[in-house]
């Protein structure tokens, strides 16, 4: 008796002593402390019998009738620890018995055993250590500084003032700098000369190409693809590039961070009628997929969330995130910003065929699409039982604003009515009754058969109809449109349906007409038995069927110059962007610093770049990334600040080398994560190419406009953003050099492997341009000596060693440069 | 970033150069994870869908019921099967009827070898090694339309976007076998970007220096970049200045790995470019050996080019090459939607010589044994006839076959119903024919992840053991 007494006291006390490790653990890192999740405090008793939100946690002694437990066993949503699996069934007994013998707190419970995740609380801005302040130039280095003397690391010395430049401008423009500049910065010694070239390079256009394609990677751009030689848009959208050109553009103005985000997700609600801005919502058309819409909207969330917000939502679209707070309702929820989008094209001035240009843009279809979350992410098996509405992860703090339809402006919903679009359907009409003026003029001359005489005749009076039909339609719509209504719009509208009907009747007759002479062709053409003539047949009898029909239809109405889409948009992708765009948000800053740090120093601070949860890496510098965070913040969202900070830090200002292979450094940090000397990077794919280009004096200077065939690299010297790049046609000499992936590209590989060096070595490309940067060269320098001096300072940035240049001057001019534009420092950012 | 995702993979890890791009975790180091049966692949992709009835898997009551509707016989059960809509993710919903009226097979069979499997008319030469074949009658994929192309490189349907494929991941997984020449190639005319493009030879998220390298049987032009654009001797004092000074220059930058592996890649760079012409030349090969890649006739020559080339690769230490053959600037030409008898019997007698070529050149090389050839297509045809004398796109049954590395002969595996409709027996999807190839190389794919990138079971597929000698 007495065992069995000792054996269930034993039993009682390990229970209790299991749930009390498993609330401290489990629990306690969100619900606890001064706003715990849900106001639940579970660490006291009081805590949990008071409860939070959602009434009390524990009900005393009935573990079935408390939420605590219930949560725990994923008897009662939400599912508990959030994101994390389910506890084991012996910890559930032991929790369950606890809470029946009492819920006794037999020690004290300690908050926050599980911290809450970094990422997920808003950065505050620490203060700059004092440290190292001799080196120190800003308050970048303040805290590299700190952590290096933690580190027991001495920093290294400056670069070299050519190598120093020739990294500024490769990272601020994309080419290294001419011989001219390289020399007059060399030849400066004010003392802010490097700050002047700064402020110079921030202000070059080809900044804006540089840090363009850069975002370009990040927020996945990819030009259409599908069936090209169908023309059949499969992915992504026509006009992309009106996208790239605002970014490029957007980046040169130095447009707030913030207010970039906010165009693209939602420029159609903020700024409906301006079709510059209009193109920044190429962000969502590049996510279409034609014949998938549940693909199309994952890629919308997905990365949006990895793009801007370093989060891999992607997980929770099957099931609770396992490692983040991310259930699976949250994940369609988000989803449902994007429920109502779709992509159109609209027209631009000056073009009124859709398929040769336009602007591909978003807009609202239907502003109440239900979203419903899937069954285990099955597209097949959505829960028709409730619809999600838009809503923001929770975890991720911030305050979402109100979401507020609105109804858009005539303009917006109507774009054909826009004063442009109407001229130039004017002047197209004008222009199809001259041509076909001419065309019934030639044909009279040279005595064609009477068949193509009466086509060409009716087709004349048919384009001569239509011009007054437009402008009668044009007069009833701005009647109709304008504020307050014009009342002579019943009698424009009657006069627009007969204008319209009239031009209609001599269309449909030149329809028949060649219907039937098309009918007749195929007919006696058509062989017995070829199925292929047999369709012909049929089509040109269709044809002729649907022209006849159309003789004798009358018109309702007059009809609208274009597609009316609907006059409402849901408001809600504007507050997902101004809460993505929020300096509440713990993440949006932090993200796009890493990203620009990663590009500047070769190593981000926090290594998994698109993941800031729970599974990603920690920062190496976690107050300096919140200081810059908070920095971009203050600055109102401003990159070049961020540049101009990241770039004039001492950090960056170091040598790439120790120079010596047993320096201290080498040997405690040699993955230099934490700076004590700069990393040295390859060029990007892209910039490979500019900057052959450049040293010759060859690259052209154009900006933007649409992408150039991907095969024309070698001979068409623009820079290398504007050529053509999707997931099925990408140029072979980019590719070679890890060009980003169309898909899904955060960060650049750097591989080196032999393709690389016989792309260098026998493209086309190198071989063309260095002859003629060798004959440029060699009418300015006639001595071996002076050329080989002038090839290094031209191609590589500096000037030969005295080794160098006694192996250089007896190259001939040609190999030489050629050599160069080979040579390992060439495609290196030293 | 960083220096991240050496494709010199196994030799830089060899001379200490590469190193771990995120910590804790090590890309593959070019080792089986087990003792290989096979050293290097062939894989023949025919490309538009290869009628499984006038290929591997004669159907006797197709020509019973020849010209009956499926329901008028005791077979009509095959239309209401479950398998229908199991199998079926449709790109566009309702292209592809289903044809009501049956059509007889097109072609005679033959048994074949001793074992006696039944092989097309259509096939004399295939015929002749099947004892040396393993047919896998029982294949399904999901994608009715032909994005199944790609599908059956990535295991994924192509809605899902693009994934590393089957070569990509031999390439990830293993080192080099020679040094001088890309280890993953693709010969033949590449898939239209109707149905992959690059995608179905891409590395994906491994990387692009995993991307298949287009080789072509041009000895003038084999690879791209390959040809020196100045003469050979001006190439080699171009190379051996560079050299010296990238020698000079690096002795600056220590603690720069990324430039010793620079200075190596320009010695690889400068064999590669004259190993690759070198395989492309045919010259050192006999006239019987022409012959048996029917060189010596005009329909046969250009398959029989590259499954010779392939040989030549594989031989040279290539160990992926993947071989299109059928591309015509859209679907690919086996896809028989009219026509079928014309257009099969022309492609067949396109390929039979030369792919039996390969196979017989191999066996008497000694190198069957180590070298796993794979014939494959994207999905069977139609049961059912489409328009007066074709068979539409079929995924719920169809044909491969894999013969060496390690593989059985003489061995039919898996079935379809007595139509040819379903597969019914030991059934497979396609990452079953890349979970073989993997096992047979002796790699385990579930070793082979990659970190934030979530792989399905049906990612990894089960090896088909039972053709596994």
């Amino acid at each position: 008796m007495a065992r069995l007494a000792f054996f269930l006291a034993f039993c009682f006390l390990a229970s209790g002593q299991v749930a009390l490790t498993l609330v401290e653990k489990r629990c306690s890192g969100c619900h606890s402390g001064a706003s715990p999740r849900g106001g639940l405090d579970v660490t006291t008793r009081e805590g949990l019998l008071r409860g939070g939100s959602r009434g009390p946690a524990i009900r005393e002694s009935k573990p079935d009738e408390s939420l605590l437990y219930k949560a725990a066993a994923h008897l009662a949503e939400p599912h508990m620890p959030l994101g994390a699996p389910k506890m084991k069934d012996s910890e559930l007994e032991a929790l369950a018995s606890w809470i029946k013998d009492g819920a006794r707190f037999e020690r004290e419970v300690k908050a926050s055993a599980a911290a809450p995740h970094w990422a997920f609380q808003s950065p505050k801005r620490p203060a700059p250590p004092a440290a190292n302040a001799a080196w120190a130039r800003n308050p970048i280095d303040a805290f590299l500084g700190a952590e290096l003397a933690k580190q027991k690391l001495a920093p290294v010395g400056e670069a070299s003032k050519s190598t120093l430049v020739r990294r500024l401008y490769l990272d601020m423009v994309g080419v290294p700098p001419t011989p001219a500049e390289l020399a007059a910065f060399v030849n400066d010694s004010s003392p802010n000369a490097y700050e002047s070239a700064v402020g110079r390079l921030l202000d070059d256009p080809r900044h804006g190409e540089r840090w363009g394609r850069h975002w370009m990677d990040i927020w996945r751009y990819s030009d259409w693809y599908g069936w090209r030689k169908a023309n059949d848009v499969r992915f992504s959208h026509m006009f992309v590039w009106r996208w790239r050109d605002w970014i490029v553009e957007s980046l040169n103005e130095d447009k707030g961070y913030d207010r970039m985000i906010v165009e693209m997700l939602a420029a159609d609600e903020i700024a409906p009628e301006d079709p510059k801005t209009l193109r920044a919502t190429g962000f969502l058309a590049r996510q279409y997929h034609k014949y998938n819409r549940d693909g199309w909207l994952q890629d919308a969330v997905d990365h949006t969330a990895m793009g801007f917000l370093g989060v891999t939502v992607k997980c929770a679209r099957c099931h609770d995130h396992k490692y983040d707070p991310f259930t699976q309702d949250e994940y369609y929820k988000f989803r449902a910003f994007f429920e109502p989008y779709e992509i159109r094209i609209d027209r631009v001035p000056g073009q009124t065929d859709t398929g040769k240009d336009g602007v591909s843009r978003v807009f609202d279809a239907e502003i109440d699409r239900a979203t419903h979350s899937y069954i285990r992410g099955d597209t097949a098996n959505p829960d028709r039982s409730r619809t999600l509405p838009p809503e923001t992860p929770g975890s991720l703090g911030g305050a979402l604003g109100k979401i507020e339809p609105s109804t858009l402006p005539v303009g917006a919903y109507y774009p054909d009515y826009r004063p442009f679009v109407r001229e130039d359907l004017v002047t197209k009409a004008k222009a199809d009754i001259e041509r076909a003026e001419t065309e019934l003029r030639k044909l009279t001359e040279s005595n064609a058969p009477t068949d193509k005489l009466v086509i060409a005749a009716k087709a004349l009076a048919a384009v001569r109809a239509h011009l007054p039909s437009l402008q009668a339609r044009i007069a009833a719509d701005k009647a109709k449109y304008s504020d307050p209504p014009d009342p002579k719009y019943e009698e424009l509208a009657a006069e627009a349906r007969k204008k319209e009907r009239e031009a209609g009747l001599l269309k449909a007759d030149e329809s028949v007409y060649r219907a039937m002479l098309d009918f007749n062709e195929a007919r006696s053409k058509a062989k017995a038995g070829s199925v292929a003539d047999e369709k012909d047949v049929s089509k040109a009898a269709t044809r002729l069927t649907e022209a006849q029909t159309a003789l004798t239809q009358s018109a309702e109405s007059y009809s609208p110059l274009g597609k009316i889409y609907p006059d409402r948009t849901s408001g809600r992708r504007t507050a997902l962007a101004n809460w993505i765009a929020s300096k509440g948000n713990p993440l949006t800053a932090r993200v796009a610093v890493n990203h620009m740090w990663a590009r500047h120093f070769g190593r981000p601070l926090v290594a998994s770049v698109f993941d800031f949860g729970r599974n990603g890496k920690p920062p190496t510098h976690p107050e300096l990334l919140d200081w810059l965070a908070v920095e971009l913040m203050d600055s109102g969202w401003s990159m070049k600040h961020l540049h101009r900070l990241m770039v004039t830090s001492a950090a960056y200002r170091m040598k790439s080398s120790s120079g010596d292979a047993n320096h201290p450094g080498a040997a405690a940090d040699p993955e230099n994560r934490y700076l004590w000397r700069m990393n040295s990077r390859r060029m990007e794919a892209e910039i490979v190419r500019d900057s052959i280009l450049a040293v010759s004096g060859k690259l052209d200077r154009q900006m933007g406009g649409p992408e150039i065939d991907e095969t024309k690299g070698f001979d068409v010297y623009r820079r290398s953003l504007y050529f053509r790049h999707s997931p099925d046609t990408q140029m072979e000499f980019l590719r070679t050099f890890d060009m980003a992936s169309p898909s899904e590209c955060y960060e650049r590989n750097e591989s080196v492997v032999p393709q690389q060096a016989l792309a260098l070595a026998n493209s086309k490309l190198s071989r063309d341009l260095s002859k003629v940067l060798a004959a440029r060269l060699s009418s300015e320098h006639k001595e071996p000596a002076a050329f080989a001096r002038a090839a290094f300072e031209t191609i590589l940035g500096r000037s030969p060693s005295a080794k160098e240049m006694e192996l250089a001057a007896k190259a001939q001019p040609e190999n030489l440069v050629h050599v160069l534009f080979n040579h390992n420092d060439f495609i290196t950012i030293r | 970033m960083g220096f991240t995702g050496l494709a010199l993979g196994a030799m830089l890890h060899r001379d200490g150069v590469a190193r771990a791009a995120t910590a804790g975790w090590t890309p593959p180091d070019g080792k089986p994870h087990f003792a290989p049966k096979a050293k290097r692949v062939i894989w023949l992709f025919m490309i538009g869908g290869t009628s499984h009835m006038e290929s591997f898997d004669p159907k006797p009551e197709l020509n019973k019921y020849a010209g009956k509707k499926f329901v008028d016989t005791p077979h009509a059960g095959v239309l209401s099967n479950p398998l229908v809509k199991q199998n079926l993710r449709e790109v566009i919903k309702g292209l592809h009827k289903t044809h009501q009226f049956i059509y007889p097979m097109q072609t005679g069979f033959s048994k074949r070898g001793k074992s006696g499997i039944e092989v097309s008319d259509w096939f004399p030469h295939v015929g002749e090694c099947i004892d040396d074949i393993s047919v896998v009658r029982s294949m399904w994929t999901t994608d009715n339309n032909h994005g199944a192309q790609i599908q059956f490189h990535t295991g994924r349907h192509s809605l899902e976007g693009h994934f590393p494929t089957i070569g990509s991941w031999v390439h990830y997984g293993l080192g080099s076998l020679n040094d001088n020449l890309p280890q993953f190639v693709v010969l033949g005319d590449i898939i239209d970007t109707c149905c992959g493009g690059v995608g179905a030879h891409g590395g994906s998220y491994l990387g692009p220096e995993h991307n298949g390298v287009q080789l072509a049987v041009d000895t003038k032009n084999p690879l791209p970049f390959a040809i020196p654009s100045t003469g050979p001797e001006d190439q080699k004092r171009e190379f051996e200045l560079l050299r010296e000074l990238n020698g000079i220059a690096g002795a600056e930058y220590p603690d720069d790995p990324a430039m010793r592996a620079r200075i190596k890649s320009y010695e690889l760079a400068f064999r590669m470019q004259a190993s690759v012409p070198e395989v492309m030349k045919f010259s050192t090969e006999n006239d019987a050996t022409r012959k048996l890649y029917g060189l010596d006739h005009d329909t046969t020559r250009p398959f029989g080019e590259i499954c010779l080339a392939a040989r030549r690769l594989a031989e040279s230490g290539v160990r992926f090459v993947q071989v299109f053959h059928g591309q015509n600037g859209g679907a690919g030409k086996w896809d028989g939607h009219s026509n079928l008898k014309k257009t099969h019997t022309e492609l067949c007698a396109q390929t039979d010589q030369p792919v039996a070529g390969l196979l017989k050149d191999l066996k008497q090389r000694g190198m069957l044994d180590d070298t796993l050839v794979v014939w494959c297509t994207e999905f069977g045809r139609t049961p059912g006839c489409q328009g007066t004398n074709g068979r539409d796109h079929h995924p719920y049954g169809f044909s491969v076959w894999m013969a060496g590395g390690g593989i059985k002969g003489g061995v039919t595996h898996g079935a379809t119903d007595e139509l040819g409709f379903h597969a019914v027996e030991n059934r497979h999807y396609v990452t079953d024919v890349h979970a073989t190839v993997l096992r047979q190389l002796g790699l385990d794919p579930r070793r082979l992840e990659v970190p934030g990138r979530k792989r399905l079971d049906i990612d990894f597929g089960a090896p088909i053991k039972e053709i596994v000698a």
